[in-house]
């Protein structure tokens, strides 16, 4: 173990600036998740009424954690369920850093094994690295975390201290433990994986996975019709409300995957067929010769598309309503539930922000595997333009219909949840800006990765094999 | 050199320098290359080979010296211009990587035309043509992994010469070919380039291929060391 | 085609059936393209010998009209020598004998410009080797002139190759040469 861990330092140190890369967004990832897994780890212990405030301070931060929100169990329960829903686009990001430099580590590791290292070895050493990543990452917003907490909270809860500790300690066991599992397949060969440019494969593990998870509180459910209440329970009620939302997701994810992949191929089989434009015909052979890598990050844009069409128009229902209802009341209780929608919407915000850092990244890191080929393009005279708008146009295109059918779905929610509250159908126009406002902001991540591409196609690329 | 004085030649290089970081790749690199001519550089390996073809076909730049195609000096011409001249008047055959994965070999080949503007119908016809000739048109629908290194470098070839190209630069062809597949593709380069008067640079480390060409320069440290012998 | 034998050449040809002294020229030329041509006055001689051995016999004498021409048969001694032959391994590099090797030793002794000599060498191989490449690339060349101008380059090749590494390190062979 000591001798795989000095080579994973040596490794690490010796690496080029892509490997660093790879452990500072993995790193930042893994702070990311720390940081939403800290708060539910204290929330979750928390039963019954708190006041929470921050006295001391100056009223900004008295705002923003908010009039009461986190007071009442019932509310506490939302915000965690909307913390877990956070989650998923961190391990989305999470997922796109691990292949920054992928073919590269892939190489690396391959190299190793025929060095004489065991796969074990191999893929010891790279959990190592990868843990070593998250560790850095965790231990950073722990730090935070505490001091933070120990302001907020004059005498913290020892649940939420173990919770706490745990997060701590699972987020980097869990990144070395799936590194070394997505490593499977690379270390079982000497020679490694030749052919750089293998498909990727559908979602049907995640689909595994989300039907797992849904089948927690189904057996619990089952177990309550012979047992009586399962809420009675604390951990039967995490099961059946967070745990089954989080499941929902993820299986509305990788359906959402499922069907980006698919329109993916089609779209890119048929303009291929068609197409009269260069820049057109290079991005929809990309496409149609694997789909599901454009599909994968395009999924948490989808999913994020419907999320925040339908909470537009839910948040704009909800606060008719409410000042409607209350006309009467005092401004706090408005506050209140505007805060609530306004913290709502800001997590959407975020876990949008974070999908947009996944789709940069994952464009990134498409031209960096491709740069040899891109330079070589170049010299032959394929102007850069084409290879730019090629680039864009493999976002552009399987996101089109993605994001018009997401906001079609977020829009029903938003109408249907409008007209349950008003009695009538009202259609929340506002929700409309959301699918364009997200398309626009895909093209320009991707767009971020164009100076890039004048760097990838310098004829020193030529150089390298 | 002895009989490059009685004409001008269609693509010269005069005294280039060119470093990459500390190593210095040209150090007063001087060549001719006549119209319908193919020129081998031979060296060995550092000896500045690749960095000579990449400045004479207007990928890279010289710190110094002058390269001059038909008359106009390409070392001073905007990168939009050359990009244009790439296209038009040149075509490039690397070691591998010129040809792009996800396109079909049919596709490949006529993408140089179809960024003319050739409609892509008459492109792919035009394309195919290419390949026929070159061997491969039974594998025109294969993606450049699914075809043997062989087949590769001749669709790399046809894509290089379907614009019908006044120079062709060829950087190691043949590199990752056994000495059969190294013969085809040798073979075509030098029939079509005889037949349709196109000049070809040719670098390679290899002497039989050199030996596919009408003259050779050899470079040693980023100089030229042999000026070839002319028949 | 050093230390080939003329006399299981022509048994060779001869097996196919008889033949008269310049059809077995013609024959030879044409089977081996690139090869040094058979002077008549040595298939002459080579087929009195395989006659004195027994290897072949003279078939008859025709006039055609023209020139008297006898006309030879191999014999059954002559099929069982030329099976002999066929299957006996050349015995690979027998004697180490180089002359460019020999001349670049003699210019060091001699202070000669050893550097100068290689590479006037290379310059004539690489010219006898484009002319082969221009033999075996000619429109129409068939199988056999190509493997024969790919045996003539393969040795040139692997001579220049020789030559390149020796001309890297002649400073060092000066100075053994000079020291012994």
């Amino acid at each position: 173990m000591r001798a795989d861990l000095r080579l994973a330092w040596l490794l690490t140190r010796g690496s080029d600036r892509r490997e660093w890369w790879r452990a500072a967004l993995t790193a930042l990832g893994a702070a990311l998740a720390t940081g939403i897994g800290l708060v539910i780890a204290v929330l979750v212990p928390m039963d019954g009424q708190y006041r929470l405030s921050i006295a001391e301070t100056h009223g900004a931060n008295q705002v923003l954690i908010g009039p009461g929100l986190l007071d009442e169990p019932g509310t506490r329960d939302g915000v965690i369920i909307a913390l877990m829903l956070l989650l998923l686009p961190v391990l989305g990001f999470l997922g796109q850093c691990a292949r920054v430099g992928a073919v590269h580590r892939d190489r690396r590791l391959a190299a190793l094994r025929l060095a004489g290292a065991t796969p074990a070895q191999v893929r010891r050493i790279a959990a190592l690295e990868s843990g070593l990543a998250c560790l850095a990452g965790s231990a950073v917003t722990t730090v935070f975390a505490v001091l933070f907490l120990l302001r907020v909270w004059h005498h913290p809860d020892a649940l939420a201290w173990a919770g706490m500790a745990q997060v701590a300690v699972l987020v980097p066991v869990a990144g070395a433990v799936v590194s070394a599992l997505s490593l499977r397949r690379v270390v079982a060969s000497p020679l490694g994986w030749i052919r750089r440019t293998r498909p990727t494969r559908g979602p049907g593990r995640v689909f595994r996975v989300a039907t797992g998870l849904l089948a927690v509180p189904a057996v619990l459910l089952a177990v309550s019709t012979v047992n009586g209440d399962p809420f009675g329970l604390p951990l039967a009620g995490f099961a059946l409300g967070p745990l089954t939302v989080f499941g929902l997701c993820l299986l509305v994810g990788a359906t959402a995957v499922s069907l980006a992949g698919w329109s993916s191929r089609r779209l890119g089989t048929a303009l291929a067929a068609r197409t009269r434009n260069p820049a057109v015909l290079i991005a929809a052979e990309r496409l149609s010769d694997d789909p599901w890598a454009a599909a994968r990050t395009h999924a948490a844009v989808l999913l994020v598309t419907v999320v925040g069409t339908g909470f537009v128009g839910v948040r704009q229902a909800l606060i008719a309503e409410v000042n409607a209802v209350h006309a009467h009341h005092s401004a706090m209780d408005v506050s209140y539930y505007r805060t609530g929608a306004d913290l709502a919407g800001a997590a959407v915000l975020v876990s949008f922000l974070i999908v947009l850092a996944a789709l940069a990244v994952g464009t990134a890191e498409s031209l960096a595997t491709r740069r040899r080929g891109l330079a070589a393009q170049t010299a032959a005279g394929v102007p850069r333009a084409v290879l730019g708008r090629a680039l864009l146009l493999e976002t552009a295109l399987p996101l089109l219909p993605g994001v018009a059918v997401a906001g079609a779905g977020g829009m029903m929610i938003g109408v249907w949840y409008a007209s349950l509250a008003a009695d009538r159908t009202v259609v929340p126009y506002p929700a409309l800006l959301v699918p364009l406002a997200v398309y626009g902001c895909c093209l320009l991540a991707a767009a971020t990765s164009l100076p890039l591409l004048r760097r990838s196609v310098r004829p020193a690329e030529l150089r390298y094999a | 050199m002895s009989n490059g004085d009685s004409a001008v030649p269609l693509l010269a290089a005069r005294d280039l320098t060119k470093t990459h970081g500390m190593t210095r790749a040209l150090r007063g690199a001087s060549v001719e290359l006549g119209a319908g001519e193919i020129l081998a550089v031979t060296g060995t390996s550092g000896s500045g080979k690749s960095t000579l073809l990449h400045c004479l076909a207007g990928i890279v730049r010289p710190d110094a010296g002058v390269v001059t195609y038909a008359g106009q000096r390409l070392d001073q011409l905007p990168e939009k211009r050359l990009s244009e001249l790439r296209r038009s008047d040149f075509g490039v055959v690397f070691q591998f990587g010129q040809l792009i994965p996800e396109l079909t070999a049919l596709d490949n080949v006529a993408l140089p035309l179809m960024l003319a503007g050739t409609p892509r119908g008459d492109a792919r016809a035009r394309a195919g043509a290419w390949l026929e000739r070159f061997g491969v048109r039974g594998q025109g629908e294969l993606r450049p992994g699914e075809m043997s290194g062989g087949q590769a470098q001749r669709t790399a070839l046809a894509r290089a010469l379907v614009t019908g190209p006044r120079v062709v630069f060829a950087d190691e062809p043949t590199g990752a070919l056994d000495s059969l597949a190294t013969e085809q593709v040798m073979t075509a380069l030098a029939h079509t380039a005889r037949e349709a008067g196109t000049a070809v640079l040719l670098v390679t480390h290899d002497d039989q291929v050199a030996a596919y060409a009408d003259r050779e320069v050899r470079l040693a440290d980023g100089a030229v060391a042999v000026a070839g012998v002319t028949a | 085609m050093i230390g080939m034998s003329t006399r299981h050449i022509l048994l060779g040809l001869l097996a196919s059936g008889p033949s008269h002294g310049y059809d077995l020229k013609r024959r030879h030329d044409e089977r081996f393209p690139q090869a040094r041509p058979l002077a008549y006055g040595q298939v002459y001689t080579t087929l009195q010998r395989l006659v004195r051995d027994g290897l072949a016999e003279v078939e008859g004498t025709g006039a055609d009209g023209g020139p008297e021409r006898t006309t030879y048969r191999s014999t059954e001694d002559g099929a069982r020598e030329l099976a002999h032959w066929a299957g006996e391994i050349a015995p690979p590099a027998p004697f180490v004998t180089n002359e460019i090797f020999a001349k670049v030793v003699v210019s060091i002794l001699s202070g000669g410009d050893a550097e100068a000599y290689l590479r006037a060498q290379r310059a004539a191989h690489m010219e006898r080797m484009r002319e082969l490449t221009a033999v075996k690339t000619a429109k129409g060349a068939d199988l056999a002139t190509v493997l024969s101008a790919d045996y003539a380059l393969n040795h040139l090749d692997a001579d220049l190759r020789w030559m390149t590494t020796t001309a890297a390190r002649l400073t060092t062979l000066t100075a053994e040469v000079d020291a012994a």
